[in-house]
Parts: structure tokens; C-alpha cells; sequence
């Protein structure tokens, strides 16, 4: 044994213990054959408590300056967890700049936003819209103390807070409301779409035509060269147009400073996606047929394929997601109805 | 006719969905000329919310007539059914009536964002479109009922101002 090995021991044993902090006992994930875990921050685990919590949050307009917003105001459950408009307006009628992305599977998305491949934790991504300025969205930037404030007003709500956040004491604040919405997102899981049916075995859980869609998706139409993976995004930036000088959203490129980068967005995910209309980062098109076709740069769709494509897609709605009273309003806490 | 075509491109909402809509455009210097099932919008008369089921009764709106209307802190409102968007402890609302006498399509205008549901019986009816009114008119969003004859609630919830106006209008 080399003098680097016992440090190599020790190294993978830390390792190890912070996997396993990750995920506390009284939580376990429940996950289809094949699928592997999320990646959870070693120091904000999975818990049954937290994720009460941050279910409760989720819903809580106390978030936002007014008390008129709430994470669930734009991320409606039976949208998808995205809404039906082409942005959200802010919090005092700012105009808004993207389109509400849908939540599901958001656990396992390799960054978390349309345009910011540096925003890889739901942690970080969650202060945006809560304190972001570009938009104004929920308005607490400069007021992020008022939070605590008002949930510190309610006990059951600082029970709540003991019970996720022993180790802090139950602190009430920014971060642990971050890491309590966080660890409810991660549960926003979709995998009973009749397209999981179908990959495991049950032909007929597609229609002849979405069969069709769907050997045009993975085959020559390439959709799936860029909508990749169980959740249909590689989780890269691609432009599916040409980018246009003086564009108002340059994408990527506005973080990157690159010319090269303007125009690209992130890939969004597929999931529940018939539920989620309008598309694209700005919301400019209003149906399925049309997102398609203005793929125009990277995959010419012929007029005759749309029909197969679109109802492939909305082979991938899991009713059972969008109605599964887990991640629904609560309508107890603390043993008390709401 | 532009800014009645605006108001009128309402879009289809799934069952119960209130969804925001942003405020149309406004531009213009003066306030916007309605269509006349929404002249009534101009000249509200004033009213406050109720706090209970109880206390609607005696705040009833009048199809056609814009209501200006003063609402309560959230936590001191008693919703005969909870908003499925409940607003937060900072938040405004309150509950007020209305009488449908002939059958048909509602639209119910608002000045802003906040949660509109309509009650009967226990259960929220559940919208069948949801918009945004003309611009420069004040209205910000407008949400459609199909209703049958009766008495109904109309809820707000999570409003960010202390006042809030409404307009229940029937559609042709």
C-alpha cells in the first residue's frame, strides 16, 4: 500500500458519507426501472419533513412583496407545472421576459433556466424569480428578510421549519426556504405517461399514430438528437433559428458575451408538454405544430409528419402527475386544515 | 375595433384555471373607448367586500355596473370555499355576490392579477376562458363563466392593493 492510499480510504469514505447524507431514511426515491436518483446537494438531503414544508411554500403568496404570488401562481399543476400564458407578468405588472418553464422532472435537469448554464442547483435557481430584477417576478429583492418575517408569525409554520431544519435550529430564511422548495421540486416526478407504458413494453399504449410520431422523433425528423434522455433534453444550448441581430433576448449569449451564443436556449424538457402551450423561450408559439415547425434551422419537419409528431407528444401527458394530490395545494398542516 | 377585438380574443381555459393574463399594451394617451357591454366599466360605484359567505349577501354587484371595490387583508377573510391561489397574509380579498336572471355566458373584468373564482353550493364553478381586456381600458384580465340561473359568489383572493375593481358582465 502507497502513503496516497490511506488518503485515497479517507477520501472515498467522505465521499461516501456525503451520498448518504443526501438522503435522509425517512426518504426514499421511487423510481421506474433504469432510472438513477437525482443529484441532491449533500448538505440540503431529502426528508419527508422538508418536503412537507416546501410543498406548503410552494403555494405560499407570502413569498412574493404583495402577497398576490406564489411559486404555484406561474407553475400551475395542471399545466405541467408551467401556465398557459407566453410570459408571466411580474409581480406589479413588469412585463415578463420568458416562458414558464414546466417543473417535471426538473430534478434531474443539468442547468435551470432558459438562457444560464451557471444556474445548476434548484437552490440557486429558486432566488431568481423570488428577488430577480431581469424581470422583477415575485419582488423581494431588498425585502428578502420580510420572508422570514411572515412565516416566523405563523407556529405551525415555524414547527414546520424545526422539524426539516433540526441542524439549523429551525432557522427561518432564505436559504432553508431554498432548501425546502427545492426538495419538493425534486419531487415533482412524471413517469406514468402512456410514452412509459409504451418503453416498457405495452404497444398499445400509443396510438398507431404516436407509434409513427415517435419513430420519426428518434429517427429521421432528429428531434431526439437535442430532446434526449428519459426527461427528452440533453440539457445543452442550441439555436433552432437564426439569431437575430438586436434580438431583445439574446439567450446564452447574454451570459456568455459571445456573439456565437446569441440565440441559443437551453433544451427544454418534454414532459407533460401538451399541457404546457404556448412554447419556446419567448412563448411565440402558440401550439404543438407550431413549436415544431419552427425548428426550422435544425430539423425540416414535412407538413404530412406533423400529425405523427404532435401525437407522439402528447403521448408523454402523465395524467396521474398532474393530478397527484402530493403536489397539490395542501390543504392540512400541523394537523390542521388550511 | 382593434381594442375590442383585444378584448374579445379570450382564450380556452381547462376546467377551474383562472390563469393570469398580462395587461395589453398601453400606449396611448387616453384611456381606451370600451365596447358598450363594457361602458359600465367607467363609472364604478363603491363598494367593500364581505369577509364571510354571510356577509356577501348584502354586497351584490349588478351585471353592467363597475364596482370599485375596497377588500380586506387576507387572513381576516373566511372563504366559503378556498381559492385554489389563496394569496398570502399581505394579500387583499374578500367576497361579493351576484344575480344571474337569465342564463348564459359571464365575464367577470378586473383591474388586477388577483384570483377570481365564482362559488355556488360549496364548489368553485369552474371558468371556460380567461383574457386580457382592452388596453388602456384598466382592465387586466377577464375571466368567462358559463352560469344558470341562481345566486353566486364571486371570490378574490391574493390581491396586492386594497382595492380592486370589477365588473360582471353578460356576454351576448
Amino acid at each position: 500500500m502507497t502513503r496516497a492510499a490511506p488518503n485515497i480510504v479517507l477520501l472515498v469514505g467522505i465521499v461516501l458519507l456525503a451520498c448518504a447524507a443526501a438522503t435522509r431514511p425517512d426518504w426514499h426515491w421511487r423510481l421506474p426501472p433504469g432510472w438513477t436518483p437525482p443529484p441532491v446537494p449533500a448538505d440540503n438531503p431529502m426528508s419527508a419533513t422538508k418536503i412537507a414544508l416546501g410543498r406548503r411554500l410552494f403555494y405560499n403568496a407570502d413569498l412574493s412583496i404583495d402577497g398576490s404570488m406564489a411559486c404555484a401562481t406561474c407553475h400551475e399543476q395542471h399545466h405541467g407545472f408551467s401556465d398557459g400564458n407566453a410570459t408571466h407578468s411580474g409581480v406589479h405588472g413588469e412585463p415578463g421576459r420568458r416562458n414558464v418553464p414546466a417543473l417535471a422532472n426538473v430534478a434531474w435537469m443539468p442547468s435551470l433556466t432558459w438562457g444560464d448554464p451557471r444556474v445548476r442547483t434548484l437552490e440557486a435557481q429558486l432566488l431568481i424569480p423570488i428577488a430577480g430584477t431581469h424581470p422583477v417576478e415575485m419582488g423581494m429583492n431588498g425585502h428578502e428578510d420580510e420572508i422570514a418575517e411572515r412565516l416566523g408569525t405563523d407556529d405551525c409554520y415555524r414547527r414546520m421549519f424545526r422539524a426539516a431544519f433540526p441542524a439549523r435550529d429551525g432557522a427561518i430564511d432564505m436559504t432553508t426556504v431554498a432548501d425546502a422548495l427545492a426538495a419538493f421540486e425534486r419531487t415533482l416526478i412524471s413517469d406514468h405517461a402512456p410514452y412509459d407504458a409504451w418503453r416498457a413494453g405495452d404497444a398499445a399504449a400509443l396510438s398507431p399514430l404516436a407509434r409513427r410520431g415517435a419513430r420519426l422523433f428518434f429517427g429521421p425528423a432528429g428531434c431526439a438528437e437535442c430532446h434526449a434522455g428519459p426527461n427528452f433534453s440533453d440539457g445543452a444550448f442550441h439555436a433552432i433559428a437564426p439569431a437575430q441581430s438586436h434580438a431583445a433576448d439574446r439567450g446564452l449569449g447574454e451570459i456568455t458575451g459571445r456573439a456565437s451564443d446569441d440565440g441559443r436556449f437551453r433544451t427544454p424538457g418534454l414532459r407533460n408538454v401538451a399541457l404546457s402551450a404556448p412554447y419556446l423561450h419567448d412563448g411565440s408559439a402558440p401550439t404543438l405544430r407550431d413549436a415544431i415547425k419552427a425548428h426550422g434551422e435544425v430539423a425540416r419537419v414535412p407538413e404530412n409528419d406533423l400529425p405523427a409528431l404532435t401525437a407522439f407528444l402528447a403521448g408523454l401527458t402523465d395524467p396521474r402527475f398532474v393530478q397527484d394530490t402530493r403536489f397539490s395545494l395542501p390543504d392540512y398542516a400541523c394537523g390542521k386544515r388550511l | 375595433m382593434k381594442q375590442f377585438l383585444t378584448a374579445v380574443l379570450l382564450l380556452s381555459a381547462p376546467a377551474a384555471a383562472t390563469a393570469q393574463e398580462g395587461p395589453a399594451p398601453c400606449t396611448a394617451s387616453a384611456p381606451a373607448s370600451l365596447p358598450a357591454n363594457l361602458s359600465g366599466w367607467a363609472h364604478p360605484v363603491a363598494v367593500t367586500a364581505a369577509r364571510d359567505t354571510a356577509g356577501a349577501g348584502r354586497v351584490t354587484l349588478l351585471p353592467g355596473r363597475g364596482a370599485a371595490v375596497t377588500l380586506s387583508p387576507t387572513p381576516r377573510v373566511d372563504y366559503p370555499v378556498r381559492p385554489e391561489h389563496p394569496g398570502g397574509t399581505v394579500s387583499r380579498g374578500g367576497v361579493l355576490s351576484f344575480d344571474v336572471t337569465s342564463p348564459g355566458d359571464y365575464r367577470i373584468a378586473s383591474s388586477s392579477s388577483a384570483w377570481i373564482e365564482v362559488a355556488r353550493g360549496g364548489k368553485t364553478i369552474p371558468s371556460t376562458a380567461h383574457g386580457h381586456g382592452p388596453a388602456c381600458s384598466g382592465i387586466m384580465k377577464m375571466v368567462d363563466f358559463k352560469l344558470v340561473l341562481g345566486r353566486y359568489l364571486l371570490e378574490v383572493a391574493g390581491n396586492g392593493q386594497p382595492t380592486i375593481s370589477l365588473m360582471v358582465v353578460r356576454m351576448p
